[in-house]
């Protein structure tokens, strides 16, 4: 049984279809890449996968057990942990306690209302632990608003990965970069993917960055699954290079 | 902490050095402070703006003074209990209003607050109406404790709630609760996303500031010795916001200085001129535009340069 499926999945606006019957399985693992044209439906798919819009029709299912009905804080205590396509960070905090607070949702205590900076250990080291992982403990000190715009994505992994997610699922995690700090971030995520260990379900439309990343390539266009393999075989896929590669391969 | 324990002697040294007038002033302002910083925790902690902070501190003066007029329960626990109804309520306002976020929050808090006006007005065998409740008792407390009914004693006990209270908004604060309230004034989306469910932090958060500031009111009608439908007036909740604000949000010291600040001044301006009011909203206008940190914020600036 696959870690993350996805059964006939559907999302309709009106009369537009969003995402049209998608049917997916992710592995334990690996590291899945939705890509597609703008208007594909990606970001819609992320959507319905992390609860913040129901699905029409179809069901998601998480180590077997059917999302369906969960909002989103849910599903991100059940082990989905997303990050934005537009930074979401708390800019006031530093980018260690924007690990913290992210680390501490997943702990027993985040309710406990006393105890100040003595509670906060677990937290504490796992955001810590998070930051070192994504090269950033050198700005540990800084307020999170304050970071350099490659910072802020990268930090934003990190929140996500101090949870320490059964699936971490990124929305563009390259979005809005220059071609260097687009270089410098895919360069640290390859590493912390090379590590293993990680179930991955990024969104993107950097083909690069795409193809650096992923394991395994699940292609999209006008809400349909049109490609789902690996890297080698999506690229010379003729359906994929009439909708979306172009020239690019 | 050091500080802290200063301000806490001195406080507690007034009573030899102050006239009995200026002891009832600083009583009163102690309640009023203790009133902004239970209101701070939800707008400066949590940017939930409420318009309706006077219903906590109504309830809990109407609460406290039908315990003392009707039952024998002895003054500290007629407080607390009022204190206690006041959160157990915000619970059901706080579900209510929570189903709104940003402006609509808050026209939902000034509602409720109205509501209870409108109560206080109509429910006469229990408030009064527009009587309100008068000649309430300061008791005796249990054992055979008097103290309370003396000015200086009652300022004592006013004393060491605020601080009890200071102390356990300073820890919460601090505590991992703390840090989702931050999450949520900061970036609520993201809050939800990280696996919080914030509409639950939100509630608790109004039940312990309404409990704080139930039990500032709960302190205010036996020093009175009466409640009326003003305290639950939608101009009070206006001005303990104020008070907030002019203080310095999301600092505690901060409101409890604001709201001494807007006691000494409306007696100072009372005395030249009946449209005091009108200077405050000025003075009011200047801090929101040249000092929006409030007045601890302007000492803590001059202490840090």
């Amino acid at each position: 049984m696959a870690l993350l499926e996805l059964d006939g999945l559907t999302k309709r606006y009106g009369g537009v279809t969003a995402v049209n019957d998608v049917t997916m399985r992710v592995e334990a693992g690996e590291v899945r890449a939705v890509i597609g044209p703008n208007g594909a439906g990606k970001t819609s798919l992320f959507h319905l996968i992390t609860g913040v819009v129901p699905a029409t029709s179809g069901e998601v299912r998480f180590d077997g057990r059917v999302l369906s009905g969960l909002s989103s804080y849910q599903r991100c205590q059940a082990g989905l942990s997303r990050t934005f396509q537009l930074t979401s960070l708390f800019p006031e905090m530093t980018a260690r306690e924007n690990c913290r607070v992210a680390a501490q949702a997943r702990l027993p205590r985040r309710w406990q209302p006393w105890g100040g900076t003595t509670v906060f250990g677990e937290a504490s080291a796992r955001g810590d632990e998070a930051l070192e992982r994504l090269g950033l403990s050198a700005v540990a000190g800084r307020p999170a608003g304050l970071l350099s715009h490659g910072d802020q994505r990268l930090l934003e992994v990190a929140m996500a990965l101090s949870q320490r997610p059964r699936v971490l699922l990124l929305d563009e995690p390259t979005q809005g970069l220059s071609v260097e700090e687009t270089l410098t971030a895919v360069d640290t995520l390859a590493g912390l993917f090379a590590g293993g260990g990680l179930t991955v379900l990024l969104v993107e439309h950097d083909m690069e960055v795409v193809f650096r990343l992923a394991s395994k390539i699940t292609v999209m266009h006008r809400g349909s699954v049109i490609a789902d393999d690996v890297p080698s075989v999506v690229k010379d896929d003729a359906a994929v290079q009439a909708a979306y590669l172009g020239g690019y391969a | 902490m050091r500080i802290f324990v200063c301000v806490a002697l001195l406080l507690a040294m007034a009573p030899l050095g102050l006239p009995l007038f200026a002891m009832t002033l600083l009583t009163e302002a102690l309640i009023l402070g203790l009133l902004a910083m239970s209101l701070d925790l939800m707008v400066g902690y949590t940017r939930l703006i409420s318009f309706g902070h006077a219903a906590a501190y109504g309830l809990g003066a109407y609460a406290s003074g039908y315990l003392l007029l009707h039952t024998s329960l002895p003054l500290p626990f007629a407080v607390l209990a009022a204190s206690v109804l006041a959160g157990v309520v915000a619970i059901g306002v706080a579900w209510v209003c929570t189903l709104a976020k940003g402006v609509s929050f808050s026209m939902l808090t000034l509602a409720f607050a109205q509501l209870l006006y409108a109560v206080a007005f109509k429910w006469t065998s229990v408030t009064g109406a527009s009587d309100g409740l008068a000649g309430i008792p300061r008791t005796a407390g249990p054992f055979g404790v008097t103290v309370f009914q003396t000015k200086n004693g009652y300022y004592y006990f006013v004393l060491v709630c605020l601080l009890g209270a200071y102390l356990f908004c300073r820890s919460l604060v601090a505590s991992p609760f703390g840090a989702v309230l931050r999450g949520i004034r900061e970036n609520e989306a993201k809050t939800l996303s990280l696996g919080y469910n914030t509409r639950l932090y939100k509630i608790a958060v109004v039940a312990v500031s309404f409990a704080l500031g139930g039990l500032a009111g709960a302190l205010y009608s036996p020093f009175a010795g009466f409640a009326n439908t003003e305290l639950v007036f939608w101009l009070f909740s206006g001005q303990v916001l104020i008070m907030v604000i002019v203080g310095g949000q999301g600092t505690l010291i901060g409101p409890i200085l604001g709201a001494a600040f807007f006691m000494l001044l409306e007696h100072v301006l009372s005395q030249y001129t009946e449209s005091w009011a009108l200077f405050f909203g000025l003075i009011f206008i200047g801090f929101v535009m040249f000092a929006p940190q409030g007045i601890w914020g302007l000492l803590t600036r001059r202490a840090r340069a």
